[in-house]
């Protein structure tokens, strides 16, 4: 019975067939294939046709795994052995069906080598997206250095021509100069700031700082800015606000200035409030709220999330001019603190823009709060020897106008690396300050300012560097540092930065 | 005079060998990937005429892997040319290129190895041109089995260099 039903329910999965040495089949047991005998091997199968040369009278076994056989109109997928024998023995060929084992291989394989593929892709499409961004931030980067020379050329002989003898229309006329450059001075900030937050180059640094002055400082400012376009200003500051807290000045001053700048530009009638207050002081935390309200021009409900968007004005008024870019910022400058800006408004009405930061509280600030920066004292009486490398020629007319109405300095400039070393090295006229811009053609100002860190004399080595630079990123800064170079005044600057920035560093 | 002759597609998985094949042996071309196993064999026959000679083309389509070393010897028994084929897109295929080229060289000296770039309808030439210090000095030519842009030369190519 068992036999009867093997023989009924088995299904043959391996066909024997004896060949001569010629490739012939002599004998063949037809379980999977027909008509095998006497049929020449490389006829059936062009795949037989490799086995030709392995028809040979030597022991010998040969495994030959997972082959496609397509053979009157019968696909499967076999494990083929030819067998071969020392003995005088004809060769034996055997073809072993592992269809079904080979599909469920060619699933598995199928699922494994279209995921490695489309993982691979994807990592290339990301390769190509951070090149291009990064070629992006480059070429801001270097264009908003080209920006930056004629704008400290503009900035500082607007500076100087104020002081000449004007009449009343030609110092309107330079009013709007300094403020035109101001106003794209700050558009080329915003963008390098745009530029720094995408490339995840922001870092926030965390000082102490005393938020009592910045917020009254801030507060006097647009107080005049919206009585200038009669409205009315009001504040209100918590009375249990810290004084001093530990965070990044600079960037809570950014958010709130382009808050209020915002406010003032999309308000004509009514008002502004600028309220701040402490929502919890801790130990080592202290989480602050600001807002500010207005009662501008409001934006409409399906705006509300675009508002956030770089490069995008909802107002779609010409009037209000911008790059759209400051809420942007403000955006990414609260989030990099794990906080939220939250916006609400109505059309017509006015909107309010809140956020709650948080700071280091004072208990957990090891260091003390520096001091507003003075211009430090310094002999009248004596003259100093500045030597400017740079090869604008604006930023050389800039620095020679500004130091020559000083009276107390001497300029020499270069603009090469070998003069720069020959004027240092000059002890009959001894260098006290070098001024050093970091873009030259033949050098970097880094690696004059190494050269002038190995100079024989100690006096002359230890010269004050200043570099004057628009590449102010924190790995510019570093590689500075690390260069010798003692300070950074950043491009396009004014009168006051660098002449504080000089006196700060003479000896 | 008929001759025969095996030649072997090797290269990584995704690259494209079973469709330049699909290309030569049948003008067809299918955008859908369908993973090889094993090994699928092709006939197509050739006539040179300036040698008067029909070549019977045994075409073995290999299954792709990351590794050529973990290529089944048994495949390559009696090969008498390689056709090498990476994807021009994607450097994971072509990223070990020379390793690949010696591995074979080592195993079978006397063989023929083409080695093409394959898919190269998808980038510029200037691309290629960009990337020629991955590839451009062991690859013999670039291919597409989409636009069929030298798939026909690539065996015809190879089936007159064989009956030299």
């Amino acid at each position: 019975m068992l036999e009867e039903y093997k023989k009924k329910y088995t299904k043959a999965v391996v066909q024997y067939s004896i060949l001569d040495f010629n490739g012939k089949v002599i004998e063949s047991d037809n379980a999977l294939f027909l008509d095998f005998k006497n049929n020449y091997i490389g006829d059936i199968h062009p795949f037989f046709d490799s086995l030709n040369s392995l028809l040979i009278a030597e022991e010998n076994e040969i495994t030959i795994p997972c082959i496609h056989l397509n053979i009157a109109d019968k696909v499967i997928t076999a494990d083929i052995i030819l067998k071969t024998f020392g003995d005088g023995k004809n060769p034996l060929l055997i073809i072993h069906d592992l269809t079904t084992h080979y599909i469920n291989y060619q699933a598995t394989a199928q699922v494994r080598n279209e995921s490695v593929i489309n993982s691979q892709i994807l990592e290339l499409k990301n390769t190509y997206l951070k090149e291009k961004e990064a070629f992006k931030n480059i070429f801001i980067a270097n264009f908003s250095h080209e920006l930056r020379n004629p704008l400290t050329g503009i900035l500082t002989f607007t500076d100087i021509l104020r002081k000449t003898s004007l009449e009343r229309q030609q110092k309107d006329y330079i009013q709007i100069i300094n403020s035109s450059s101001l106003y794209l001075k700050k558009m080329i900030d915003d963008i390098l700031d745009i530029s720094k937050i995408e490339s995840g180059k922001l870092e926030l640094s965390i000082e102490p700082f005393n938020l009592l002055e910045l917020l009254n400082e801030i507060k006097s400012n647009y107080k005049i800015k919206a009585e200038q376009k009669v409205l009315e200003f009001n504040y209100n500051f918590d009375d249990n606000l810290p004084e001093i807290i530990g965070g990044d000045a600079k960037r809570l001053r950014q958010v709130l200035t382009n808050l209020l700048d915002n406010a003032v530009k999309f308000t004509n009638n009514g008002s502004i409030n600028f309220n701040v207050s402490l929502n919890q002081l801790r130990a080592q935390k202290a989480s602050i709220h600001f807002e500010i309200i207005d009662t501008g021009i409001g934006i409409k409900e399906e705006d509300i999330k675009a508002v956030f968007t770089r490069f995008t004005q909802v107002s779609g008024n010409d009037e209000y001019k911008g790059t759209g870019l400051g809420l942007a910022i403000v955006k990414h400058l609260v989030e990099v603190t794990n906080n939220k800006v939250n916006v609400s408004s109505e059309f017509g009405k006015g909107s309010t823009f809140s956020t709650s930061i948080n700071f280091l509280a004072k208990k957990s600030l090891a260091i003390n709060v520096p001091r507003k920066k003075t211009i430090a004292p310094f002999d009248t009486s004596k003259k100093y020897n500045i030597l400017l490398v740079e090869n604008s020629e604006i930023t050389q007319l800039s620095v020679l106008k500004i130091l020559a109405s000083q009276g107390h300095f001497f300029l020499d400039i270069a603009t090469k690396k070998d003069d720069v070393l020959n004027t240092i090295s000059n002890f009959e006229n001894e260098v006290d300050l070098v001024l050093m811009d970091i873009k030259l053609e033949e050098h970097t100002g880094e690696e004059i300012a190494k050269q002038i860190r190995k100079l024989p004399d100690l006096h002359q080595r230890k010269v004050p560097i200043v570099a004057i630079t628009a590449k102010v990123f924190k790995d510019d800064l570093k590689s500075y540092k690390k260069a010798g170079i003692n300070d950074v005044l950043k491009k396009p600057f004014n009168e006051s930065q660098l002449l504080e920035i000089i006196y700060n560093n003479l000896k | 005079m008929k001759v025969s002759k095996k030649i072997v597609l090797l290269g990584y998985f995704g690259v494209g060998k079973s469709s330049l094949i699909r290309r030569f042996v049948e003008n067809t071309f299918s955008e859908d990937y369908k993973v090889s196993i094993g090994v699928h064999i092709f006939k197509k026959n050739i006539t040179i005429p300036e040698k008067g000679t029909d070549v019977s083309l045994v075409i073995w389509d290999l299954e792709g892997n990351d590794d050529i070393t973990n290529t089944r010897l048994s495949y390559l028994l009696g090969t008498h040319a390689f056709i090498y084929v990476y994807d021009v897109t994607r450097p994971a295929t072509y990223k070990n290129l020379e390793n690949e080229i010696n591995f074979l060289k080592e195993k079978q000296k006397n063989t023929p190895i083409t080695v093409v770039g394959n898919k190269e309808d998808l980038v510029t030439k200037a691309y290629l041109k960009q990337n020629s210090n991955d590839f451009g000095s062991l690859t013999d030519f670039y291919v597409s089995a989409k636009t069929g842009d030298k798939v026909n030369f690539l065996f015809s190519n190879l089936a007159e260099a064989l009956i030299k």
